[in-house]
């Protein structure tokens, strides 16, 4: 008798189904749906795919935030003729998931990727279109602060496609030390200029109650963010690394690895464990006075904390190393680029899309509300922006060199994961010569060749 | 009557959707794996024969793999052991009880058929140091303060590390009411006269379970034991959603074979590797069952 | 005399007894909260504000709160999973259901030399785990363009689906006594008719078991959904619940009340047919 009323739901669920797919149908000959199928049109108009690696939607995170709005704008002035279906994933598996639709000749018309390696996998194989015709067409490039902008998606002939621009950077990050303002005065600190002050502020911290630096080590590349400071700050060259003039076991990479395991002491009692979320949270609730991050970190501080909070926060540059000869006006800074499909059916879309993101409006709301230093020669208002990007900006002017996240700047993707999780390893308590070993026989098997 | 039933187009018709579907997703795609396997095929590149290289490299070059395969075999050998005990004890209790047996019956198989990854999650913040049981402790005046106790999911100490040792039991927790009832299952199979005939001959209850329960139901062990052993080798779910991301990474201390496969075929998009370490999990499943089969399974009893 | 002993001998052993009792009883009741304790603290605590739970994770919930559950559904995307979750599991049941019938009541009931063998074929599928054929299966329905789609799921479900449909299916087969199948083919039955008119009525309770089993298996899977479906709008409900931790964002009691929404449909299904599940289980193991 029970299984008449399972049979009916079977029923009623085959029936729901069939409705749904139905409506879902009739929806898709409206034009609005299509899938990865390159976009093909219906109704005359052309849809483009862009791929993104945050929720759009969903996400309290500014600058993604700001992304969505250049979409829907896009989307509004080009209605009836393009329109941008955005594919998203989170950060974690981004390129991942980009990987295989590369793989499935679906490659999205516009993707959102960071220079470096992860730019190689697509530049050099022919993957993403050469851009410079469309850059000095109309005086594009023209509008951008300078050329060196374009540094990280510019490649010489080892691109399949010749030398040339591969990538429109958005933004640029800084990775920065934020501090709680209160925590530090309460707790007597100095803004540390060095290493050994910064101990020394941690110390007052800890005596004082307060969780002195909080950072993640379950997401490893946070840690290793630290890590590459600490390796360059104490004067690693990373080209010398590569043409194997020094290699892992060099007393600076060493060096870093002790000053991690003394930081360690600092850090948050569950930095093992937590990821970049959790580890963030902890300074944005107040319950700890020291975050390293990335200037993006600004516009989470703004859309997600407690109002006020940020009238709290300071930020400095990561302190010089005392003793060592390396310059301490080197920052770690990091830009959002977008790529466009060499095989885009839709090329003028997908240009047209990418302009969108580069415009006064979206280069405005980038400083004035995500707090991320704009690429382009764009008047912002600086007594709207948030209070840090004066900070970072500052910080950003007395640099006098960048350099890129260490993950992203080592000889490929999987050289990048295995140097974070040498460092965690390190942090766990490791002695620091055994824990490189991975990266060392890494390199030694794939790299040095 | 015969005639019919051994018309040709008939048995072709009822065959052949069933025998197609599964032959094209789940047989050649074991047969191109195996070619996959024995090629360099990476995201931007076609395949190239390149013969055993990828399990060259897997056994001999890869510690991530090497990881993997410690707590994946770790997680067989101690579900093989923890189910066969509990899921007998548990089956043995509540055969002997009358009242309320449907409802802890129920009860226990219930997370069985709820989503691991819910579940993995669920337990992820039990075992939070700052929100979960410490939390507890602390309340409890055992801790000082709750995130300086036990790290559950992130200590990376000893050669079983405390999180894989946690995840086992919370595997334990979950499946073993699919063991539990298997042995049941069989437990009520076996005819009342032979217990009632081994009361007359004077057995208590513990000898009659030794002695009648445990060898009439050892078929069953096989069976259960062949799935708890497969079942723990494909083991991906709890481990996804509980350990932090860089302890499943590269040089993470709490991999196992899917994770394994997971992060190459995912991460680094070496789909021949990844294939690789999916034929090293089908032989080894093949092995287990086969040895499992021959050395526990002996001649079924009538019943 | 004599019987005075064994009157207090059958005393002593019912107080034993009754002690043994009251000890099986208890441990059995402390396994109920270690199995519903957890899923209980989820629930509390997903009707807190995350602020509340943050200072005070064990307490109980002041208020009820649906903020989290309304997160959760809309913006957290799992609305959408939950149907694609639906529309995923109910189709595969269905058509797992009908072709692994169909195939069993073949290699039961109809007369073939290789029956035997062609049972044997469908049992490998049970011994191979699905990771082997993931990436194979993965980079040939990435080229015909099947990933990113429900019926790129739908399609692998079915196939893994079949061996444990049809070993259980076969099986209920074999047990219809051959005087009804002799009885109808009298009276002028076709095959197909037999089938469905005979095979299937009878073998309803194997239905039962392995419909359910298809559809709890498929509602919980994650590792294929997470290789095939990067899409959100075509995120299955495990995934788009492990990948709810979105960049940036801690609100553990949102995510609670996501744990909440992916289990409750199952614990529903098994409130309703939990002894049919046990039954049919039952009845499957022991045939096997």
């Amino acid at each position: 008798m029970k299984m008449k009323k399972f049979l009916s739901l079977c029923l009623a669920a085959t029936m729901t189904v069939g409705v749904l797919g139905g409506c879902g149908d009739g929806g898709s000959s409206g034009g609005s749906t299509g899938g990865n199928d390159g976009g093909n049109s219906s109704g005359g108009v052309e849809e483009i795919t862009f791929m993104v690696w945050d929720d759009l939607d969903a996400s309290s995170d500014l600058i993604t935030q700001g992304y969505k709005q250049s979409i829907d704008r896009f989307n509004k002035d080009y209605e009836g003729k393009y329109h941008c279906k955005v594919v998203s994933t989170n950060l974690e598996e981004y390129y991942t998931k980009l990987n295989a639709e590369v793989a499935a000749n679906n490659t999205p018309d516009v993707f959102i990727v960071s220079p470096g390696p992860n730019l190689d996998d697509y530049v050099l194989p022919g993957t993403a279109a050469k851009l410079d015709s469309y850059l000095n067409a109309d005086g594009w490039k023209g509008t951008f602060t300078s050329d060196a902008v374009f540094a990280g998606g510019t490649y010489g002939a080892e691109a399949k496609d010749g030398a040339g621009i591969y990538a429109v950077p958005l933004n640029i990050a800084a990775a920065c030390v934020f501090y709680n303002t209160e925590m530090f005065e309460d707790a007597g600190a100095k803004v540390p200029k060095t290493y050994s002050e910064l101990l020394d502020a941690c110390k007052k911290l800890d005596a004082k109650g307060y969780t002195p630096i909080t950072i993640s080590a379950g997401t490893a590349w946070c840690l290793s963010m630290v890590a590459g400071y600490l390796c360059d700050r104490n004067g690693l060259n990373l080209d010398d690394v590569y043409e194997k003039k020094t290699d892992w076991y060099d007393a600076k990479v060493i060096k870093a690895g002790e000053q991690i395991q003394e930081l360690s002491q600092y850090f948050q009692p569950t930095a093992a464990a937590d990821d970049n979320d959790v580890a963030t949270a902890a300074f944005y609730d107040g319950e700890a006075a020291i975050l390293i991050q990335g200037s993006w970190a600004i516009g989470q501080i703004n859309g997600s904390c407690e109002p006020g909070f940020e009238k709290k926060v300071g930020v400095f540059a990561f302190p010089a190393v005392d003793g060592s000869s390396a310059d301490p006006n080197r920052v770690i800074a990091k830009s959002d680029s977008l790529a466009m499909s060499a095989t885009s059916q839709h090329k003028d879309a997908a240009i047209a899309l990418i302009k969108y993101f580069v415009d006064d409006t979206a280069q405005k709301y980038t400083a004035e509300v995500g707090g991320k230093i704009p690429v382009t020669k764009v008047q912002y208002d600086e007594s709207v922006a948030p209070p840090e990007l004066a900070y970072v900006m500052d910080v950003f002017k007395n640099a006098n060199a960048t350099f890129g996240f260490y993950n992203e700047s080592l000889a490929d993707t999987e050289a990048g994961s295995t140097f974070d999780s040498c460092f965690v390893e390190i942090f766990k308590g490791t002695d620091p010569k055994t824990a490189l070993k991975p990266i060392q026989d890494y390199y030694e098997a794939n790299v040095w060749k | 009557m015969d005639k019919l039933l051994r018309k040709k187009s008939y048995i072709i018709m009822f065959l052949a959707p069933a025998f197609i579907l599964f032959t094209a997703v789940l047989i050649v795609p074991i047969i191109t794996a195996i070619y996959y396997s024995l090629c360099d095929y990476k995201v931007n590149t076609d395949a190239t024969f390149v013969g055993f290289q990828n399990y060259i490299d897997l056994f001999t070059k890869d510690p991530d793999f090497a990881t993997g395969m410690k707590n994946s075999l770790f997680f067989m050998v101690f579900s093989c052991i923890t189910q066969l005990i509990f899921g007998l004890i548990l089956a043995a209790l509540l055969t002997n009880i009358k009242k309320g047996r449907n409802f802890f019956k129920n009860v226990y198989y219930l997370p069985c058929v709820l989503s691991s990854a819910a579940l993995g999650l669920m337990w992820y913040f039990v075992f939070s140091p700052k929100y979960g049981i410490n939390k507890i402790f602390e309340g409890l005046g055992w801790l000082e303060r709750a995130d300086k106790g036990t790290q559950w999911l992130s200590d990376t100490s000893g050669f079983i590390i405390l999180p894989i040792i946690v995840i086992s039991f919370v595997a334990l927790w979950q499946y073993v009411g699919q063991s539990m009832m298997l042995y049941m299952a069989q437990i009520s199979g076996i005819s009342k006269d032979i217990y009632e005939a081994a009361s007359i001959d004077g057995c208590s209850r513990t000898q009659s379970f030794f002695r009648i329960t445990l060898p009439l139901i050892k078929p069953m062990v096989a069976t259960a034991m062949s799935l708890n052993a497969i079942g723990s080798l494909k083991f991906f779910d709890l481990i996804y959603s509980m350990v932090p991301e860089s302890m499943r990474g590269k040089n993470g201390g709490a991999h196992v074979l899917a994770t394994n496969l997971y992060e190459q075929g995912l991460r680094y998009s070496k789909y021949g590797y990844a294939c690789a370490i999916g034929i090293v999990l089908l032989v080894m499943c093949l092995l287990v069952t086969f040895l499992i089969n021959k050395f526990v399974k002996t001649e079924s009893y009538d019943m | 005399m004599k019987i005075d002993v064994d009157n207090s001998m059958v005393e002593k052993d019912k107080t034993k007894r009754k002690v043994v009792k009251i000890l099986i009883y208890a441990l059995l009741i402390f396994l109920v909260f270690v199995y519903i304790l957890p899923l209980l603290w989820i629930l509390m605590s997903s009707m807190k504000d995350n602020a509340v739970f943050k200072s005070t994770p064990w307490d109980l919930p002041k208020s009820f709160n649906v903020d989290n559950y309304v997160f959760a559904w809309t913006k957290g995307k799992l609305g959408i999973a939950t149907l694609n979750s639906f529309i995923v599991s109910t189709m595969t049941l269905i058509i797992a259901l009908i072709v692994g019938s169909m195939a069993a009541f073949a290699i039961a009931r109809l007369r073939f030399k290789f029956s035997k063998l062609v049972l044997t074929y469908f049992m490998i599928g049970m011994m191979i785990p699905i990771h082997c054929v993931l990436f194979s299966l993965y980079t040939q329905f990435a080229s015909w363009k099947l990933t990113d789609s429900l019926p790129g799921l739908i399609i692998p479900y079915v196939a893994f689906s079949l061996p444990i449909t049809i070993y259980i299916m076969v099986g209920f087969f074999e047990s219809i006594p051959n005087e009804l199948f002799e009885a109808a083919v009298i009276d002028g039955c076709s095959v197909p008719r037999l089938f469905t008119t005979v095979g299937l009525p009878l073998a309803k309770t194997g239905f039962m078991v392995t419909g359910l089993m298809a559809f709890v298996n498929n509602w919980n899977e994650l590792l294929f959904a997470t290789v095939f479906i990067s899409d959100d709008s075509r995120k299955t409900l495990p995934v788009a619940l492990t990948k709810f931790v979105g960049p940036h964002s801690t609100n553990y009691t949102q995510m609670f009340a996501g744990i909440v929404i992916a289990v409750i449909p199952t614990i529903i299904v098994y409130c309703i047919f939990a002894n049919q599940i046990v039954e049919g289980l039952t009845a499957g193991a022991v045939k096997g």
